[in-house]
């Protein structure tokens, strides 16, 4: 399956504006064009091949659906998984001649969509990087008092940091497409070393953006506790999300309720206190 | 008396929603996008460039919270802003004293609520519809995450810059603090629940005398290997000071070292 010109662009404007630093804004670009799930009904689209697309998608979503970028760390880079991973899966699935919805199929496209995730995070330090440029320009534009460049700064400079790092890498590699799988297999064999730690690598890296998570909401070692609570209401009792929502929503609102006694009790003690000095 | 328009307003929301994030750099993340959030603002406030040029300086600081919910900050900086232009006794250190602090408790609440509990809530329910190939758990997505967004932004905002200084009240009080502690809790509860149905870390090992290692972990604890993974990772990282990318490069040690003694064995095949 070859990927023309024209889609190759497609998929390179894609990639510029899903990225965690997008072009499309956080809410639209990053957490909408950005998830695997969608880039697999875009993908599809430009590929003419919606079903395939979405059961790729949908794949490696499921690796990708605990990852958070908190703080501006990015464990795997979302523009490569959907717009490099998803596309060049697609090309495995059909040059191979599997139907996506097997388990192999699944399995190969969660696993290059892992290695392109992993690899991919060169992107994204690369536009950070990048961009640091532009706001050298900023900072002059504030000090000269030229604040309107400051919208040129924030929203159209950028476009040169994902022209060299998100749509140049998407187009030339999407577009060598059927001949990258073929280069994969033949030098990365999926039994081999390199696949295998690439696709274990992808398995363990949503533990760090779980963990990023958890540094933020964890103050002290008994909140621990609650995080193991959610933990095992799903792995043990088999809860989905919504389930385990409402049971911590329930145990919030007792939380809720007992901290707001304490709250009240020093006032109350301290009234108490009064009315003893009276008598 | 100065009363920023309703077009200004607008203006500054647009500005946060598109581009908070879209010139991020490792040194200066959201600044940039504050600065153009706050420009129509100061515009509107003041004539002299002069005081234009110190209102600004203020949005200088580095600034970067969860975006989203960060549009609050953004409102609430707007509501100052325009009490400051009508002579009350605020400053530019006083504004920034408040966005700084609020930064922090924001971003808590925000990543464990939406990045840590709506995103995978959303994304798990629109897995399921689209199991079979069809595209409608995508479009289940697209739909219900913007609007919520959208709508949920802008409220945040309108809601930030109507109360300005006194959201920090609200933000901060006794109750505040009791109100924040529980819907952390909640979001700790999910994300524990997210660790567990998502992050999916087994062993080949056979044991030797036969079975499987695994079998024999999740006789312990389901999942144990996974729970295991994020409570190592948050050990190096809140208690070691171990950056999240040198974490990163330890796992791909772990995961070189794991296949190549068959610990780790994911079964792939062409």
């Amino acid at each position: 399956m070859e990927i023309s010109m024209f889609q190759a662009i497609l998929l390179g404007l894609c990639a510029c504006l899903s990225s965690m630093p997008g072009l499309g804004g956080t809410t639209f670009g990053n957490y909408t064009l950005g998830r695997p799930l969608v880039a697999g009904l875009i993908v599809g689209i430009i590929l003419g091949d919606i079903r395939s697309g979405i059961i790729i998608g949908a794949a490696i979503q499921v690796i990708y659906i605990a990852l958070v970028t908190p703080g501006g760390t990015v464990s795997a880079d979302v523009r490569a998984v959907s717009y490099i991973g998803i596309p060049l899966a697609i090309c495995a699935v059909n040059s191979l001649g599997l139907d996506p919805a097997t388990s192999q199929a699944q399995s190969m496209a969660a696993a290059l969509g892992a290695a392109v995730g992993t690899l991919g995070t060169v992107l994204f330090y690369g536009t950070a990087t990048m961009n640091l440029i532009w706001q050298h320009i900023g900072w002059k534009a504030v000090e000269e008092g030229n604040f309107h460049r400051l919208y040129m700064v924030d929203m159209g400079l950028p476009w040169i940091s994902h022209l060299v790092c998100s749509f140049l890498p998407t187009v030339v590699i999407t577009m060598a497409g059927a001949g990258m799988v073929d280069l994969m297999k033949a030098y990365m064999p999926m039994d081999g070393i390199a696949m295998k730690t690439l696709f274990t690598v992808g398995s363990l890296l949503p533990a760090v953006g779980v963990a990023i998570l958890l540094k933020q909401v964890v103050k002290k070692s008994l909140d621990f506790l609650t995080f193991l609570f959610g933990f095992t209401l799903a792995a043990c009792l088999g809860l989905n999300l919504i389930a385990s929502a409402i049971i911590g929503s329930f145990f919030a609102v007792i939380n809720y309720k007992v901290m707001m006694c304490m709250n009240k009790k020093p006032a109350a003690a301290a009234v108490d206190d009064d009315d003893e000095e009276d008598i | 008396m100065k009363k920023l328009s309703k077009k200004t307003l607008n203006k500054s929301f647009l500005s946060w929603f598109y581009g908070n994030l879209t010139c991020f750099s490792q040194e200066h993340m959201q600044t940039f996008g504050y600065l153009c959030a706050m420009l129509p603002v100061v515009e509107e406030l003041y004539d002299k460039k002069e005081d234009q040029k110190k209102a600004m300086q203020t949005y200088t600081a580095f600034f970067n919270t969860e975006p989203q919910i960060g549009s609050l900050v953004v409102g609430m900086t707007a509501g100052m802003e325009e009490a400051k232009a009508n002579g009350q006794p605020i400053d530019g250190d006083a504004i920034n004293g408040i966005r700084a602090g609020l930064m922090g408790p924001l971003a808590g609440i925000g990543d464990s609520l939406i990045v840590g509990t709506l995103i995978p809530i959303l994304l798990g329910i629109g897995l399921g519809l689209s199991a079979d190939g069809s595209p409608l758990g995508a479009i289940f997505y697209i739909v219900v995450w913007n609007l919520l967004m959208w709508f949920g932004m802008r409220f945040a905002f309108d809601k930030g810059y109507s109360l300005g200084g006194k959201a920090v009240e609200i933000l901060v009080g006794e109750q505040a603090q009791a109100v924040r502690d529980s819907i952390l809790m909640i979001g700790t509860v999910v994300i524990g629940a997210v660790a567990a149905s998502w992050i999916n870390i087994t062993t080949a090992l056979p044991l030797p005398g036969g079975g499987a290692l695994q079998a024999t972990l999740d006789g312990i604890f389901p999942k144990m290997l996974s729970a295991g993974a994020v409570i190592f990772c948050w050990w190096l990282m809140a208690k070691k000071n171990i950056s999240p990318t040198a974490v990163m490069g330890l796992l791909v040690v772990i995961a070189f070292v794991g296949v190549l003694i068959g610990f780790f064995d994911p079964g792939l095949s062409y």
